[in-house]
């Protein structure tokens, strides 16, 4: 089941006139005739969920906009794109365009915005001119601009573009961004519903989020719930990449198991060059890591699915979360310690230094992995390594100390032996792997 | 320093993007259109130059300069070669290739090679993990790097280079 790709593949899709063609602009135009708290409502029913890493129901997120009289309000997309894992969003922007921007006019009616922003990466920049492009389309067509379609609604739609801070994929450091300020998060009350860009009300939203809004506004809430399984409802993109015979992009009902999407040829096709799956993150570099077994089979030794609630079982003992969709995959030939010094490195340098447990914290993780990593760590080093996590953990304004002290922790919970064996045999482990030991044995090299 | 009257358009179309009265809210758009303009970085005249045209103390210029990846604070080569070195680009060779570029370039992680035409600068997730290794070379992304298209992509900037001269 596909919504949001399945004209992907069109040729000339990326212009108005074919997207028009192929029926674009006309939930756009659906949407119009019903009153913007009727579209509200039809989200809320979708049991649409934010796909930015939240999962945060988006009809309620709405919900809470503050509508003080003679105050704008705002409507910003979040396309900074930057967890680790996760390309989905430049996907959804760089081919198909103008469902972002239809997703866009829908939801700015249903807020009562009358100026929208795109935050960009700054990275994307080639994606920036794209969109730049889209909306000059869709201005030129009358589906922004004053009067809308003769519905007496005016939009504008901007693209803002930022220039490399992961940090301000976090909605306030991106409202601070947006304001032409360093990309330090708010604190929060107030939350951006009722104080967000320039002190207004301001819903922030991802891109796979708003564009999901042109098709649920097309089938109804009601229809739209009815695809997934329990409170994920819709579909889902899945950026899949690591040790994969076929990374890429992939729209999922969010029926499907954790074994069919790595191993069938529809989906991921298997690990590449012939080895056997050793470990996973399943949402984006910030979620859990797994092992092969806990991955493919939760604790309780049900089969894992592709979903926010069996991804999540089991917790962050036994299990993960979905979050962004960004499915990194391992193969047996990868090194723990290696791959959470790499991340640990990276959250080090995206902290925005504002609280000293996530800025300090995060440094000192990176040079315990390195020591480790490098032949010169000490068994007490992996308890410090918990421990430092453990003062990061929930001791910040935004998420990212979380975020930073997540991998970590999985890794030490998961792979413990193999913090230890690169410390017992700090010279093997410069010359050779660890291996799978016990993650995988057991697993098949293909499905069934 | 002044800009140029093409530059001093452009900035005031940037800032109508925004509501009146927050033209500070173009500085990031601004910086980018100034660096793109001055070989590709910033230095401190150009900064307050940027300061006075948002009406900006130029400490509010800086803070922000310094805080954002892309904004170069000293002079880089006329091609930067920004590879990521992130979890998945790491799973799929990204040391392997940092390597090659150092060793077949001469020049070490942030330097610039002696003819001033190639800067290496790893950098962390760019957003396209699925396509790993890759690396950023100005507005577009190249993907899949191997060594023989690193061979092939800096004779391709060699060659851009030499027709530029």
């Amino acid at each position: 089941m596909k919504l949001l790709l399945d004209k992907a593949h069109i040729e000339g899709i990326i212009s108005y006139d074919v997207y028009r063609r192929e029926g674009g602009y006309e939930s756009a135009a659906k949407a119009f005739k019903m009153t913007p708290e009727a579209i509200v409502d039809e989200v809320k029913k979708s049991g649409l969920r934010g796909r930015g890493g939240a999962g945060f129901p988006t009809g309620m997120k709405w919900s809470f906009i503050a509508k003080p009289e003679g105050i704008p309000r705002y409507l910003v997309v979040n396309a900074d794109e930057s967890e680790p894992g996760t390309f989905k969003d430049r996907y959804l922007m760089e081919f198909i365009p103008h469902l972002l921007i239809e997703g866009m006019i829908i939801s700015s009616f249903a807020l009562g915005a009358n100026t929208s922003y795109i935050y960009i990466r700054g990275e994307y920049a080639w994606i920036t001119d794209i969109l730049d492009h889209a909306i000059d389309e869709a201005k030129a067509n009358g589906w922004l601009g004053k009067n809308i379609q003769g519905t007496g609604y005016d939009l504008e739609i901007y693209v803002h573009r930022g220039a490399g801070a992961y940090i301000c994929g976090e909605e306030t450091a991106l409202l601070e961004s947006l304001e032409g300020k360093r990309g330090n998060p708010r604190l929060k009350p107030p939350f951006p519903a009722v104080k967000g860009a320039w002190g207004c009300p301001t819903v922030v939203n991802n891109v796979e989020t708003i564009a999901a809004v042109t098709p649920i506004i097309r089938i109804g809430g009601d229809e739209y719930a009815k695809i997934g399984v329990g409170k994920s409802t819709g579909t889902k993109l899945i950026s899949a990449c690591g040790n994969i015979n076929k990374p890429g992009i992939y729209e999922i009902d969010m029926t499907i198991s954790v074994e069919q999407f790595i191993y069938d040829d529809a989906y991921c096709g298997g690990i590449a060059n012939g080895k056997r799956l050793k470990a996973c993150i399943p949402g984006g570099s910030s979620v859990p890591i797994l092992p092969a077994n806990l991955l493919l089979t939760t604790a309780s030794g049900q089969p894992r699915m592709m979903n926010y609630e069996s991804l999540a079982d089991g917790g962050f003992i036994t299990g993960s979360m979905m979050g962004s969709g960004g499915f990194i995959v391992l193969d047996e030939d990868q090194c723990i310690v290696r791959h959470t010094m790499t991340l640990a490195h990276f959250y080090f340098h995206e902290s925005c230094g504002q609280c000293s447990p996530c800025r300090e914290g995060t440094g000192w993780l990176y040079d315990i992995l390195k020591k480790i990593e490098y032949g010169r760590g000490k068994m007490a080093d992996i308890d410090l390594l918990w421990d430092v996590q453990k003062n990061i953990e929930g001791n910040t304004i935004c998420p990212l100390g979380d975020a930073a002290a997540w991998p970590v922790a999985a890794a030490i919970r998961h792979f413990r032996d193999e913090f230890e064996w690169h410390i017992l045999h700090p010279e093997e482990a410069q010359t050779r792997n660890y291996g799978l030991a016990h993650y995988a044995d057991e697993l098949p090299l293909v499905a069934g | 320093m002044e800009f140029s009257q093409e530059i001093k358009d452009k900035i005031s179309k940037l800032i109508e993007k925004y509501p009146a009265g927050q033209q500070k809210s173009a500085l990031l758009p601004v910086l980018h259109l100034v660096q793109d303009a001055h070989n590709n970085w910033l230095d401190v005249p150009v900064m307050d130059a940027v300061a006075t045209a948002l009406d900006l103390a130029p400490i509010e210029v800086y803070e922000v300069v310094t805080f954002y990846s892309m904004y170069n604070t000293r002079p880089v080569g006329k091609y930067l070669l920004e590879v990521c070195r992130t979890g998945p680009c790491m799973l799929n060779g990204s040391d392997q290739i940092i390597e090659y570029i150092k060793e077949k370039l001469n020049i070490k992680e942030g330097e610039t090679t002696t003819d001033g035409l190639f800067t290496l600068k790893p950098a962390e997730c760019l957003g396209a993990c699925g396509y790993a290794p890759m690396m950023q070379l100005g507005k577009t992304y190249r993907e899949h790097l191997t060594r023989e298209k690193i061979d092939a992509i800096i004779e391709e900037c060699r060659n851009s280079a030499a027709q530029l001269n």
